[in-house]
């Protein structure tokens, strides 16, 4: 398949389950609910060395937040609920919490699960804490030194996909790096879909494992390295010279299948020779992604997970 | 089974008259002639539902009552489920010990209003008697969950001994509102009537049309507290109330106590500076 002369390989992207919880974050004004949701979402690009996953779902505008004030909605993944409810807990509590004017909400109020956040970091409050519950839905009052921060008892822990992908082989690293900065741009702002990496694109590609080192869970991808191309078993075509990749976390495959049509459609410009996308064969998990199947169907409808 | 059963009121009350178990809950499951038999006690003798009402549909768990009946007492005490809908004034005890479901007077309602209850809604689109959202008598608790929006005046004790859920009052209150608040919270868009919050312990009165706040309270901040926020565009968007946004966006004087008790509760005065 080509798409304005781009090849768009026959395969598919392998993704995996995982645990995914929404994080609405409000403040005064914008400025600083983003301050709160970049310091929330830092250090979090990959599950293996980061323990999870996480990135600014999209703004919100004051109508759509809980107290109607400007926001920021987050989604975070983890590999299990346990793991879910630890992650919260340490990032609200370290960068919500202590940023002015936030307040902190659930996005999920549907889920059935559910996991302890401000319940845990309500001994923050030292026994000067106290509870209010409004709409049937419990949150704590947690004193600090610009007044309160409001928080949610439990946050939802739904089902999510982490591992999606697709990956770009350009003749250059200006014209890949376009095309993956364009592909960003048109995923950004969808509903129920993440980018982790920096700037929404990893370089950095892995396989599973290592072919030199015992124990290292992930090493890189020589086969997509230009660099190697004549000393590994690579899969470039000769005129490529480089590689970048999205990888996309999302609540349901119709998320992440919307996103990565608008993000390969975004990404197929001049200088781009193949779109690709990263899998093991079908053995690391139940998510498969067929680009040919992506592209050719009709637009996935838009939903709101 | 019908979309909504109708009650509608046969002739003028000309005296009280026991609702008690006159719930949507209840009703939901029986037919026309079953509900036509229920027995209401009219003092010390009965009277068959039929005999007060027309009644049109059956088997739904949603009512409505229309007519005056202010004298009627007792509507939805007890309920735990299905919608009530009372188009005209009721009377003393509506919603008193429910757990669930939703009440909504299109009038007002009489004393007792929402007493003890413990879950579900109630909304009075007019004015309210004493003791709304109150306690049973010799209860250690008043309401201990739900919420009660009466979006005119109360008269005197709400939500005394109140431990859980939300009052809001459009108008003014008589006094000694939030008497002994255990916890919960109380938001007054009127003026608060005299002695408010006198013994609370852990509750919250939110006082937007004035207050005179007492002696055992110590002022601590002037701030905007996110719960009131919070709390404000709850009833905003829930009973679609219609008060401007800058009651939710206000700054607050908070005052701590009351100083005979624990004094962990809170009385936040709305400031228009």
């Amino acid at each position: 398949m080509e798409l304005r002369g781009v090849t768009i390989e026959n395969t598919f992207a392998e993704a995996f389950p995982m645990r995914a919880a929404r994080i609405i974050i409000t403040a005064r004004d914008l400025y600083w609910a983003r301050f709160a949701a970049v310091e929330l979402t830092g250090f979090a690009t990959s599950v293996i060395g980061c323990k999870c996953e996480a990135a600014i779902e999209h703004e919100l505008p004051p109508e759509e937040t809980p107290d109607e004030r400007p926001g920021m909605s987050v989604l975070l993944f983890a590999m299990d609920t346990e793991s879910l409810g630890k992650r919260l807990i340490e990032r609200i509590g370290q960068t919500v919490l202590t940023c002015p004017t936030t307040s902190c909400f659930d996005g999920l109020p549907d889920a059935d699960r559910r996991v302890a956040v401000g319940s845990a970091l309500r001994v923050f409050g030292d026994g000067f804490q106290g509870s209010k519950v409004i709409g049937g839905e419990r949150y704590w009052r947690i004193p600090v030194m610009d007044g309160e921060f409001l928080v949610q008892e439990s946050f939802g822990a739904v089902k999510g996909i982490g591992g999606g992908n697709f990956i770009i082989l350009g003749t250059d690293l200006d014209a890949t790096l376009a095309a993956a900065a364009a592909a960003a741009s048109a995923i950004g702002g969808s509903r129920g879909v993440i980018l982790p990496f920096p700037g929404g694109v990893a370089r950095s590609g892995s396989k599973i494992g290592s072919l030199r080192y015992k124990g290292v869970p992930a090493s890189t991808n020589d086969a997509f390295c230009p660099t190697l191309q004549p000393l590994t078993e690579s899969v470039l075509p000769p005129d490529v010279s480089s590689v970048l990749e999205l990888v996309l976390d999302g609540l349901d495959e119709a998320s992440i299948r919307r996103a990565m049509r608008a993000g390969i459609e975004a990404a197929c410009r001049p200088g781009i020779r193949t779109i690709t996308a990263g899998n093991f064969g079908g053995k690391l998990g139940p998510h498969h992604f067929h680009l040919h199947e992506i592209m050719s169907g009709p637009p996935t409808p838009e939903g709101r997970p | 089974m019908s979309d909504v059963v109708t009650l509608t009121l046969r002739a003028p009350l000309t005296e009280r008259i026991d609702a008690d178990g006159l719930k949507p809950d209840r009703l939901a499951s029986l037919s026309r002639a079953e509900m036509s038999a229920i027995e209401l006690w009219h003092g010390r003798s009965r009277v068959p539902l039929g005999d007060l009402f027309d009644i049109d549909g059956e088997r739904s768990s949603r009512v409505r009552i229309v007519g005056d009946v202010r004298l009627l007492d007792g509507i939805g005490a007890g309920m735990t489920a299905g919608e009530m809908i009372i188009d005209g004034d009721a009377g003393t005890h509506v919603g008193a010990e429910m757990s669930g479901g939703c009440i909504e007077v299109l009038g007002s309602a009489g004393d007792d209003a929402g007493l003890g209850m413990a879950g579900g809604s109630i909304v009075i689109d007019g004015q309210a008697g004493d003791r709304v959202a109150a306690g049973l008598p010799g209860a250690a608790r008043g309401m201990t969950g739900g919420e009660v929006i009466v979006t005119g005046s109360v008269g005197a004790e709400a939500g005394a001994r109140m431990r859980r859920g939300l009052l809001f009052i459009g108008g003014d209150t008589g006094e000694q509102v939030g008497r002994d608040l255990i916890a919960g919270t109380i938001i007054v868009r009127g003026r608060s009537g005299p002695e408010p919050a006198i013994r609370s312990k852990r509750g919250t009165l939110v006082a937007i049309g004035g207050i005179d706040v007492p002696p055992t309270y110590r002022y601590a901040c002037t701030y905007e507290p996110p719960y009131v926020r919070l709390a404000l565009v709850h009833v905003r968007r829930k009973y679609h109330m219609d008060f401007t946004r800058e009651l939710s966006s206000g700054r607050y004087r908070r005052f701590c106590g009351d100083a005979s008790t624990i004094g962990k509760g809170e009385i936040l005065e709305w400031t228009s500076t």
